[in-house]
Formats: C-alpha cells, sequence, structure tokens
C-alpha cells in the first residue's frame, strides 16, 4: 500500500481518504456487472469475442474481485485439459470393446 | 476398383495404400482394431454413455476409415485420424438424435449455481474459487486426476455435457453445434455456462480444494 498512514497521524485527509476508497469500490460496484453476470461473460466470451468495452468493465471488476479473476483462469485451464481428454481417457480408462464385438469388426473388415 | 458401395477388397485397399504416400506400418486394419478400438470405444462411451451406441460409433469409424484411406496421407498418427472420423460419427449421430428428440425447456432453466452467490450479487467469501494448483500442463501427467474429470463430466446433465464435449473437445464451431442439435445460440450459451460452472465446482471440490489429493 503506498504512503502508509503513520501510526499517529489523524489528520482529516486520511479519513478522507478511507471515505474516498469506500467510494471507488460503490463506484467500480454500480459500473461493472455482478459476479454472477461476471460468470455469463465470460462463459460466453469463451467462444465470442467480447467488446472493448465489456472487456475494460471486466478488468475493473477485478480489480475489486479475485474471485472472478480466477473464474476466468479456470475457464480457460478446463478449455486446455478437455482438449488432451479424449486420449488421455482412452489412456486411463480401463473400459474395453467386448472380445466378441471386436471378433465381428475384423470379420466385417476382412471382407 | 470394385464400385460395390462398403465393400473394399484387401487387394484394392492395399493397391490404394501404395498409390498413397508415406504408409506406416499398421496397414492391416486388424490390427487397427486391436490397437485403437480400446481407445476409440473409451472416448465414445463417455461421450454417449451406451455400451451399444459406443460400439456402433467404433465400428462405423473403421467402416469409414477403411474407405477413406487414400485421402489419409499420413498426416498425422493413424490414431489421431481415426479418432478424427469418430468425431464426426458422434456429431452424425448427435444430428440424427436432434431430429429426433427435441431439446426441452427444463434443459435451459438457469440453474447456474445460485447458492454460490449472495444476493447483492458477490461470492460467497468462504466458497469463492481458489487458486488452482499445478498448472495444466503438470496435472496432465497425473491418472487420478482423468479420473475425477471423466466422473465430474458423468455428473452433469447428458445434453449439458454433450455440448460441452463438442464445443472443447471436439473443438466444434458454435454454428454447426447449434445446426446439428437445432438449438439456438442462446440454448446453448446457457448450457456451456451451466456446464463450465458445474465443472468448475466440482473439479474444485474433488481435486484442486481436496486436501486428500493436495497433499
Amino acid at each position: 500500500m503506498p504512503n502508509p498512514r503513520p501510526p499517529d497521524d489523524d489528520s482529516l485527509f486520511q479519513e478522507h481518504r478511507s471515505w474516498l476508497q469506500l467510494q471507488l469500490v460503490l463506484l467500480i460496484c454500480r459500473f461493472t456487472p455482478t459476479c454472477p453476470e461476471v460468470t455469463r461473460i465470460l462463459s460466453l466470451g469463451m467462444d465470442k469475442e467480447l467488446p472493448l468495452t465489456m472487456r475494460i468493465k471486466l478488468r475493473i471488476h477485478y480489480l475489486m474481485c479475485s474471485f472472478c479473476e480466477r473464474y476466468a483462469k479456470q475457464l480457460k485451464y478446463m478449455r486446455s485439459v478437455a482438449r488432451e481428454f479424449p486420449e488421455k481417457i482412452g489412456e486411463v480408462s480401463d473400459a474395453k470393446l467386448p472380445a466378441e464385438a471386436k471378433e465381428r469388426l475384423k470379420e466385417a473388415l476382412r471382407q | 476398383m470394385s464400385l460395390e458401395p462398403g465393400v473394399i477388397r484387401d487387394d484394392e485397399a492395399k493397391v490404394a495404400i501404395k498409390r498413397g504416400a508415406a504408409a506406416p506400418a499398421a496397414t492391416d486394419p486388424e490390427r487397427w482394431v486391436d490397437e485403437h478400438g480400446d481407445v476409440l470405444y473409451r472416448y465414445a462411451l463417455e461421450r454417449v454413455r451406451k455400451p451399444e451406441v459406443a460400439q456402433d460409433l467404433v465400428q462405423e469409424t473403421f467402416f469409414a476409415a477403411i474407405r477413406s484411406y487414400e485421402k489419409f496421407a499420413g498426416q498425422s498418427s493413424i490414431r489421431s485420424w481415426l479418432c478424427g472420423i469418430l468425431k464426426h460419427k458422434l456429431c452424425d449421430y448427435y444430428r440424427k438424435r436432434g431430429r429426433e428428440t427435441s431439446f426441452t425447456d427444463l434443459e435451459f432453466l438457469a440453474d447456474e449455481c445460485a447458492e454460490k452467490f449472495v444476493p447483492e450479487g458477490y461470492w460467497v467469501h468462504m466458497n469463492g474459487p481458489k487458486e488452482w494448483r499445478p498448472e495444466a500442463d503438470e496435472v496432465m501427467h497425473r491418472d487420478e486426476f482423468w479420473k475425477t474429470m471423466r466422473d465430474c463430466l458423468a455428473k452433469l446433465p447428458e445434453r449439458v455435457s454433450t455440448v460441452f464435449m463438442m464445443r472443447e473437445m471436439d473443438e466444434v464451431e458454435s454454428k454447426e453445434i447449434c445446426a446439428a442439435l437445432s438449438i439456438s445460440d442462446s440454448n446453448l450459451w446457457v448450457m456451456l455456462h451451466r456446464a463450465r460452472m458445474a465443472l468448475r465446482e466440482c473439479l474444485a471440490m474433488n481435486w484442486f480444494e481436496n486436501p486428500e489429493v493436495q497433499d
């Protein structure tokens, strides 16, 4: 935190400053979407490009909400693991084509 | 070349293969079944959740592979090529089902974990997303993670998981998904949002925030 308040300083300016911070946070609250809305917007943003004004609003929202910022990162995280899922589940799962299904298939392919 | 549809003789296939580009070693379709059959089956099973349907799709995949082997000039591994064919077959399967049964409105109702938020519109502080460790490229090496992910996907309502997997795993464009399943853009986005929200919660609870896993 820049300019930390000295312990014995009780000037009016310092009191004003935390009021200003409060007003800023309230302004951010009014100006940016709510967190449930942000999660919907972020999901949409995974498939469509969001307009610049919305991307700015999201950045401002993240200033006071690290949860939503993490949610955005986690959507991307899930996308990158999902891409590997088809191959990985092929290696890790223990389901098997029933032996007779395999035989029937090979038989059909031989023709 | 024989003009009978669906029947390709071994000798024809071998000629086609010689004519084709750099042919990899396993050109015998029966070997394909042994080497790739289970892998294809496992993914198909996660998608359609019914063993008989999964078997049919795997069969269709191999037949289509034989028919189009000429076009496969070895640009990728046999396995990725076969997986690509399977993804198309899955899309066809859903397209066909979409016409027979329509998505009900219930599937579109907002159910986006309302209890994770306070009425004023913020996350409930104690339950908000926590940092995920390790990074994606590291967690991918752990077999248990994939089992957890599979279990989480299995918990999603079927249609919601179909849409999510078509988008994120088959990498089908949104427009194509809508066309194949006969749903609107907004239906799609509601379902994708539900899928992502629920999957995130499930992975957080069972993996990233699970003290038994994160030791």
